[in-house]
């Protein structure tokens, strides 16, 4: 009886959440399928209208080159993924695995990039992208984009990667691996689930920055979505409906993205490989 | 196959020498174990014939030919690990296929992808397969091939990791406490296939472990160490029957040796109650100082009765406990009349006797201790080394 209660009160607790969780989406899908007038008529509207669905989305992508906006943020979220990853497994396994004098001070430095705000570092960046040349330059944003994102998939990984017994790498060097080949052979495959988060950190990282794109790129055919999303926000007018429509086809990409991933976020890879 | 060398090898971590300078040849094709205490350097020495570890000092040598330079997979060995590590997301078929797929794998087989492609397209081939299946077999793995190790109990796992270090054929294989994860039932039975093993295929074997049942068991050689020092290298039988020190003597044998303080006059053992022994006739007596000298009895060579019936030449004790095994009893003693409070079980001065069969005799009950004196060793005091027998006296 007791743990019957204990159920229901969980099945609770867990709708709750979920509902709390979504009710964003959800009221992101009921404006988008409203008139500007009947948002701003006076009734709250509750349920979304489906008979207009496509013709919001319509209206929402036309006049604006949406599709190029989601092309641009999903080479910036992408570019920031591979780079932040490369970059941070070999940054994580040097921390992990090898003892070198100031690693102390390169991790502290690693976290002390999280205490900085964007914001402060917008004008320096601006002066080195303009010496470059990447200003107007995904690839430049891609840039920003990994200094912020690559330090916590780092700390991500560094600590998948403190998991992994020594002893299999050790066994896989008797056997006959290479030294180099026994990070992708052997390490990556155990601490997949820990890529598989620092990938979602780093794409929507890379997916949602808005700061660093409105600052460095000013060209409207080179805007990532995020910016794009922003111009529908007029100095008089703002239609609240299309903002919204736009935002649910911003928001899709990146829901794909994530349950792409997500089977593969699971624990417990490595059972069995030491030790009864 | 290789003649192991070890000239002069020590380890030091910074100024902290783990390792103490040793030298020790051993045969090929023998089953070497190294011995010891938890935090000894056992470990430690295995890693360093392994390659796994860097060697100090001295010349590690594999059939005459120095390997301290080489890395692990050029040394022809097979590494056991105490903890099996089993590559968790490869079946138990890739897990055993895997030194056979490094051997064959060309530098770019090795990156991201391409080595999942290619390890899958060779463990079809039928050479692989063949030796993968030959080797199941023998483990009795057959039917756990396509299984991922984290399916598997203890014991399959541990199998799965000898597997790995048979298919291979290496010249040595190193096994670093591999049964210290089982329970007594399946290390008895591991134990023994470990042995069969080495007879089949009739390689050099290093067996790191701190049982020394295991050591005595199976080993045909034996290191024994203690805090990084190598205490003595010989046979099972040399170690048991004639321990270096009295580390050795009481860390072999269950129970360990007896150990007593004495005095020698002559052939006559003074004990410090004042009770005096007589050497048997033929048996050795040592050459050394004749004070502040430790005599060692094994426990089968002591003889407990009833305090009643003891005639002369017996030692009165009590009973501090008997422990009946079934085949035989194990009675732990004190010597003199009085109980010592301060006398526990695994004390220095208690002392045990092996007797076939049942004893009627409860803790507390006073009893006489007879000893067999014909193989004792005696232990200098100063470091407890064992000390020169003269030649035996008194043959016919």
């Amino acid at each position: 009886m007791t743990s019957r209660l204990g159920s229901v009160m969980r099945g609770l607790g867990v709708t709750v959440l979920v509902a709390l969780a979504g009710f964003p989406i959800y009221w992101l899908f009921t404006t988008a399928t409203h008139t500007t007038g009947e948002l701003f008529g006076g009734h709250v509207h509750l349920l979304p209208d489906l008979g207009r669905f496509a013709t919001s989305m319509r209206d929402a992508a036309s006049g604006v080159p949406m599709l190029r906006w989601l092309t641009n943020s999903a080479v910036v979220a992408f570019g920031t993924t591979l780079l932040s990853l490369a970059m941070a497994i070999l940054a994580a396994y040097a921390l992990s695995r090898y003892r070198f004098r100031g690693k102390g001070v390169f991790g502290f430095a690693l976290f002390a990039t999280q205490m900085l705000p964007e914001a402060l570092l917008v004008v320096p960046l601006y002066s080195i992208f303009l010496t470059f040349g990447l200003l107007d330059n995904l690839g430049g944003l891609v840039l920003s984009d990994t200094a912020f994102a690559m330090p916590v998939a780092v700390w991500i990984l560094k600590s998948a990667m403190d998991g992994v017994p020594p002893e299999i790498e050790e066994s896989a060097r008797v056997d006959g691996c290479p030294r180099y080949a026994i990070l992708p052979q052997i390490v990556l495959p155990l601490i997949a689930p820990s890529i598989a988060a620092a990938a979602v950190i780093t794409f929507f990282d890379g997916w949602n920055e808005y700061l660093f794109a409105n600052t460095f790129i000013t060209d409207e055919r080179k805007w990532p979505a995020s910016k794009g999303l922003a111009s529908f926000v007029g100095e008089f007018v703002t239609p609240l409906n299309h903002v919204m429509a736009a935002a649910l086809i911003f928001t899709l990409p990146a829901i794909v993205f994530f349950l792409f991933v997500q089977r593969r976020i699971v624990s417990g890879l490595t059972a069995g490989s030491v030790k009864g | 196959m290789p003649r192991i060398s070890f000239n002069g090898i020590a380890k030091s971590y910074g100024d902290t020498q783990v390792i103490k300078t040793f030298s020790a040849d051993v045969p090929d094709n023998e089953f070497l174990v190294l011995l010891g205490p938890s935090g000894c350097g056992k470990s430690t020495m295995l890693r360093m014939i392994a390659g796994l570890t860097d060697i100090t000092e001295g010349q590690l040598e594999f059939d005459g030919a120095a390997v301290n330079g080489t890395g692990p997979n050029e040394r022809d060995i097979a590494f056991v690990f105490q903890s099996y590590a089993l590559y968790p997301h490869l079946s138990v078929r890739a897990n055993i296929a895997f030194p056979l797929l490094m051997s064959r794998f060309k530098p770019y087989h090795h990156l991201p992808l391409v080595n999942a492609l290619m390890r899958r397209r060779m463990l079809r081939d039928p050479e692989i397969d063949a030796q993968v299946r030959r080797v199941a077999d023998m483990m009795e793995l057959t039917d756990y091939l396509d299984r991922r190790p984290r399916t598997l109990s203890g014991g399959q796992r541990q199998r799965v990791a000898v597997g790995r270090a048979l298919v291979r054929e290496p010249s040595v294989y190193l096994l670093d406490e591999p049964l210290s994860n089982l329970d007594a039932m399946l290390r008895t039975q591991m134990r023994a296939e470990i042995s069969a093993l080495h007879q089949r295929v009739r390689k050099s074997f290093v067996y790191v472990t701190h049982d020394q049942v295991e050591a005595m068991t199976m080993g045909t050689r034996i290191i024994v160490l203690n805090e990084g020092v190598v205490q003595q290298y010989g046979t099972p039988k040399e170690i048991y029957d004639r321990p270096a020190n009295t580390f050795v003597a009481r860390f072999i044998g269950s129970p360990p040796m007896n150990l007593m303080d004495c005095e020698l006059d002559g052939r006559s053992v003074r004990f410090p109650d004042g009770t005096v022994l007589e050497l048997p006739e033929g048996g050795a007596a040592p050459d050394g100082p004749a004070r502040g000298i430790t005599l060692g009895v094994r426990a089968e060579k002591v003889s407990v009765e009833a305090a009643d019936t003891a005639k002369a030449g017996a030692l009165p004790a009590r009973v501090v406990v008997s422990e009946y095994l079934g085949a035989e009893t194990v009675v732990a003693f004190q010597l003199g009349t009085r109980m010592d409070e301060s006398g526990t079980v695994g004390g220095r001065d208690l002392l045990h006797a092996r007797i076939p069969g049942e004893v009627r005799l409860a803790a507390g009950d006073a009893c006489a201790v007879r000893l067999d004196l014909t193989d004792a060793s005696f232990f200098g005091s100063d470091g407890g080394g064992r000390l020169p027998v003269a030649a035996a006296k008194g043959v016919a």
